[in-house]
């Protein structure tokens, strides 16, 4: 373990120091425009970036260090915000004219673009915007950086039943059984999550029959939960041996730390949520921000971040990326389009209307 | 009496007026954020009661509200005299290993509520630890960890060392010759506790009881993880659910709420103010050094004392910290599973790696220490402006330690955010943990200032009316007479505010920044992406150096007294 950790830190030095020359020298990166340089020295001169995100610093760990080795001299200072708290800290420290951030990546998609559309977001076209796919790209402002897998994921010591493959299975399975599986199957609460909000509504775009699996889910006294954290110790001990909608990416590796979870790819489709990113109207350090947010989208950007465990939206990285997760998803991979349907589904009577049959869906 | 007050009466009024500008600016901002259609500092937003209209025609919002008055009894109904026994045993008896059982008492403090709630899912849930071993040699478990009358027993036992706290602060300072003399006359041991030691107690479980419903009031840890996956919702859950419900975040909506929490606490204090009116009549500690003398309690006694205490030990104590613990140290629980075999101490390699966190718990520290010694500061000077002051400052006072109480720590955390985010001069101050500190001290004045002020009542007024005869100045009297009195219960109130400031979450969930994270706050960041592990691995690490801690104070506390 000693060793291992000796050598890391010595390929870790060396990849710092390779990385470091050509930052020292100002050159662009490779494939960089020219007058990339004088971005570069412009960010160093501010010498930091901030960063707002609910993304916790352990999964951001990576792309820290990744961004400090490969632009010395400018210090990332990341904002631990509560996926909640992000759109109520941009827009009051906007209207107080006390702009902290400069780069603000959160997975409340649709709040993100409801910032963008509000004026909070600084347009920039990132030099890697031709390897990013179209979906993850939002009037050259906000950029989907992730892909996370919306998944089932079971126990598979405690759960006996033949393995639902797709929603069509899980309704049948919740409805037939609905009595002798009472209270055994749980999901993301969309009342509480804003981003489980999302992923239904994408669900419901994408599968006519959604709406039954949620009457099933009610009939079989399903259970709803507000975090990751709770919907994974349920499943993990067994007390609701099947979810659904999880966040995928999570859970490969919850499955990976504990043999008896498993993760399920829905055959019929998988929706793949993500984080998106965009740098602040008058940002403090509005240089910095565009070298972080290029870094990001970057290569080397989205391998640190897909080390930690979330995969990248690019093709060409050698870590899980797009077409790894779309392999493991049987080719139905369905992107969550930053587009305007999101900012549809903010709209409070959209909303009431879906709560209100999901709600009955569930008191029956 | 007249001239007791006269010379202070500049230094009572600024003290009010201080606490006045903390305690309403974030109250009047919440209440003017109530009667908008938007966030108060939108050019679009406009007035109207628009959002009051939206949460009195919810038929949740009175389920929530029936269901949080219910929850709020029935706690008290539980911790109270449960909390109140436990201090006189310990206090005022010869129960054997009451020095060991003082350091635990508190633990279940030590925790917040979320993290207790899991605890209890680990060892009594439905998939529990203690539930399966019942289950293989007895047959199905007759308890059921979600829905109201299970939340409302582990609300009570839980809340059990907050009556623990205040009323062993007052009981300690009773003097024995009271005791005594009704011993010598012939009374029994219970004779003695009704009719002579719970007169004197009286205004420390007075205050005890209210603080307690409005903790109940404002509780979102428990009824999260135990009342939600039975359908069982109260105020604060609900106001988790508005925040969503509308598309972008509707803070006028969780206002409108907040400020029925507020309403409630008149009524209260109302209630409180009447039962202690006459609370001068129970001043116990006379000019005469008075010696603590033991009830015996004989072996039968010791045998039910012990068997009722460690009923209550295995519930609040050893049901969650175990469950916790035994998350610490294994990948996997549950059904199915053979806890030996998922053994591992990779829960705990995280916390060391992560830079965050190593800044948390440096800034949970500091906050807790230091700045918990601070607040007991500020919380003195509250009380000594208050202590012997009767008319319009004392009743505004009482009403106004109250008020913080009946929000929700996530909303004092926003109000405080947008305050120092919007007034001027305090801009610079935000990114420091001075921010955090305030907001802390507010989210604390109530536990820390009730401490002082029951003890205080209880200094006999002869006291300082000789200090005061003999030429003293009533800063004279209050330096060299009250303080020293009231040195336990100062000591107390600082354990008490640096356990609260430790496991403190929601405030600092919208305050904290890169440079002030806190502990409480990175826990919502973890919960959120899974990471229940290294959350169950922190707050064990919080949960035994918070012990050590207060073993290690009481130690010390107890060579000063010698």
């Amino acid at each position: 373990m000693q060793t291992l950790k000796i050598t890391t830190c010595a390929a870790a030095f060396q990849a710092m120091t390779l990385a470091a020359l050509p930052a020292h020298a100002q050159q662009a990166p490779e494939g960089y425009p020219a007058d990339y340089v004088d971005l570069v020295t412009a960010a160093v001169g501010e010498g930091e970036v901030n960063v707002y995100s609910p993304t916790d610093s352990e999964q951001a760990e990576g792309l820290i260090r990744g961004f400090e080795t490969a632009f010395p001299g400018i210090t990332v200072k990341w904002n631990d915000v509560a996926s909640g708290a992000v759109y109520n800290r941009v827009v009051s420290e906007a209207a107080a004219g006390q702009v902290g951030s400069d780069v603000v990546w959160s997975n409340g998609l649709d709040l993100q673009l409801q910032l963008v559309e509000e004026g909070f977001a600084e347009p920039y076209k990132s030099v890697e915007t031709a390897h990013i796919p179209d979906w993850a790209q939002y009037k050259d402002t906000a950029y989907s950086t992730t892909v996370e897998p919306i998944v089932f994921m079971y126990n598979n010591t405690v759960f006996q039943e033949a393995v639902p493959k797709n929603r069509k299975e899980l309704t049948e399975l919740m409805d037939t059984k609905a009595s002798e599986l009472n209270g055994k199957f749980a999901t993301f609460d969309p009342e509480k999550s804003a981003s489980a909000y999302v992923v239904m509504e994408n669900d419901v775009k994408n599968d006519a029959g959604f709406t039954t699996l949620v009457d099933a889910f009610g009939k079989a006294r399903g259970k709803v939960y507000a975090s990751s954290g709770q919907l994974r110790e349920k499943v993990l001990s067994g007390e609701h041996p099947f979810a659904f909608n999880i966040n995928g990416a999570y859970a490969k590796g919850w499955a990976e730390k504990s043999s008896n979870l498993t993760v399920v790819y829905p055959e019929d489709y998988t929706i793949a949520a993500s984080r998106t990113a965009f740098i602040s109207k008058n940002a403090p350090n509005p240089n910095a921000a565009k070298l972080f947010l290029d870094y990001m989208l970057s290569k080397s950007g989205q391998e640190a971040v897909a080390d930690a465990g979330l995969p990248s939206v690019r093709s060409d990285v050698s870590t899980d990326n797009w077409d790894s997760v779309n392999k493991e998803a049987g080719g139905k991979l369905v992107p969550i389009e930053l587009d305007a349907a999101l900012l549809e589904g903010l709209q409070p009577a959209k909303r009431g209307e879906f709560f209100r049959n999901w709600k009955k869906a569930l008191n029956q | 009496m007249a001239k007791t007050t006269a010379d202070a009466t500049g230094f009572r009024l600024s003290a009010l007026a201080a606490l006045g500008i903390l305690v309403l600016s974030p109250v009047l901002l919440i209440l003017y954020q109530s009667f908008l259609s938007g966030p108060f500092f939108s050019p679009l937003s406009t007035l109207g009661l628009d959002a009051y209209v939206y949460i009195f025609s919810d038929p949740d919002f009175y389920r929530a509200l029936g269901t949080t008055v219910l929850f709020a009894l029935g706690t008290i109904a539980i911790c109270m005299p449960l909390g109140a026994v436990l201090a006189f045993l310990v206090t005022r008896t010869d129960l054997a290993g009451r020095k060991w059982l003082e350091a635990v008492v508190l633990v279940p403090m030590f925790l917040s509520a979320i993290v207790l709630g899991f605890g209890y899912t680990v060892a009594v849930g439905p998939t529990g630890v203690v539930t399966l071993a019942f289950e293989k040699i007895f047959g199905p478990a007759p308890w059921n960890i979600y829905g109201l009358s299970s939340l409302i027993l582990i609300s009570g036992l839980t809340h059990v060392p907050h009556v623990y706290l205040y009323s062993s602060a007052a009981m300690r300072n009773l003097p024995g010759d009271l005791e005594e003399a009704a011993r010598t006359s012939g009374a029994g041991v219970w004779t003695v506790a009704r009719h002579v030691t719970w007169p004197l107690i009286m205004p420390a479980l007075v205050f005890s009881i209210g603080l307690n419903v409005m903790l109940a009031f404002e509780a979102f840890g428990l009824p999260l993880v135990l009342g939600d996956p039975a359908g069982v919702l109260v105020l604060t859950t609900y106001i988790y659910k508005l925040t969503t419900i509308l598309g972008v975040p509707s803070y006028q909506l969780m206002a409108v709420v907040a400020v029925v929490l507020l309403a409630i606490i008149f009524p209260l204090v109302f209630i409180q103010r009447k039962l202690l009116s006459r609370s001068r009549r129970f001043a116990a500690i006379g000019g005469k050094g008075a010696r603590v003398t033991r009830i015996r309690l004989g072996k039968s006694g010791q045998l039910i004392a012990w068997l009722g205490i460690g009923a209550w030990l295995t519930i609040s104590i050893v049901f969650p910290i175990g469950g916790i613990a035994i998350r610490a140290f294994v990948d996997s629980w549950g059904a199915g599973v053979n806890l030996l075999d998922h053994l591992t101490l990779n829960n705990f390699e995280q916390l060391f790696s992560i830079g965050a966190l190593q800044r948390g718990i440096t800034n949970t520290l500091l906050l807790a220490v230091i700045g918990g010694a601070l607040a007991v500061g500020a919380y003195l000077i509250i009380a000594l402006a208050g202590h012997r002051w009767s008319g319009a400052g004392h009743t505004a006072l009482d009403y106004m330690v109250l008020m913080p109480r009946a929000l929700p720590g996530l909303i004092i955390g926003l109000a405080f955010f947008w305050i120092f985010l919007f007034v001027p001069f305090l801009q610079p101050l935000r990114l420091t943990l001075f921010s955090l500190l305030v907001a802390y001290i507010i989210v604390g004045l109530s536990y820390g200032l009730r401490l002082i002020q029951a003890t205080l009542l209880q200094v006999a007024p002869e006291l300082e009316e000789s200090a005061r005869s003999a030429g003293a100045t009533i800063g004279q009297t209050w330096a060299r007479i009250v303080i020293p009195i009231i040195r336990p219960g100062l000591l107390g109130a600082w354990t008490m505010i640096m356990i609260i400031f430790l496991r403190e979450y929601a405030t600092g969930v919208y305050l904290m920044t890169n440079g002030t994270e806190v502990i409480g706050s990175l826990i919502v960041s973890l919960m959120a992406s899974g990471s229940l592990d290294t959350i169950a691995a922190l707050a064990l690490i919080s949960v035994v150096m918070t012990t050590g801690g207060l073993v290690l104070a009481n130690r010390l506390g107890g060579k000063i007294h010698e």
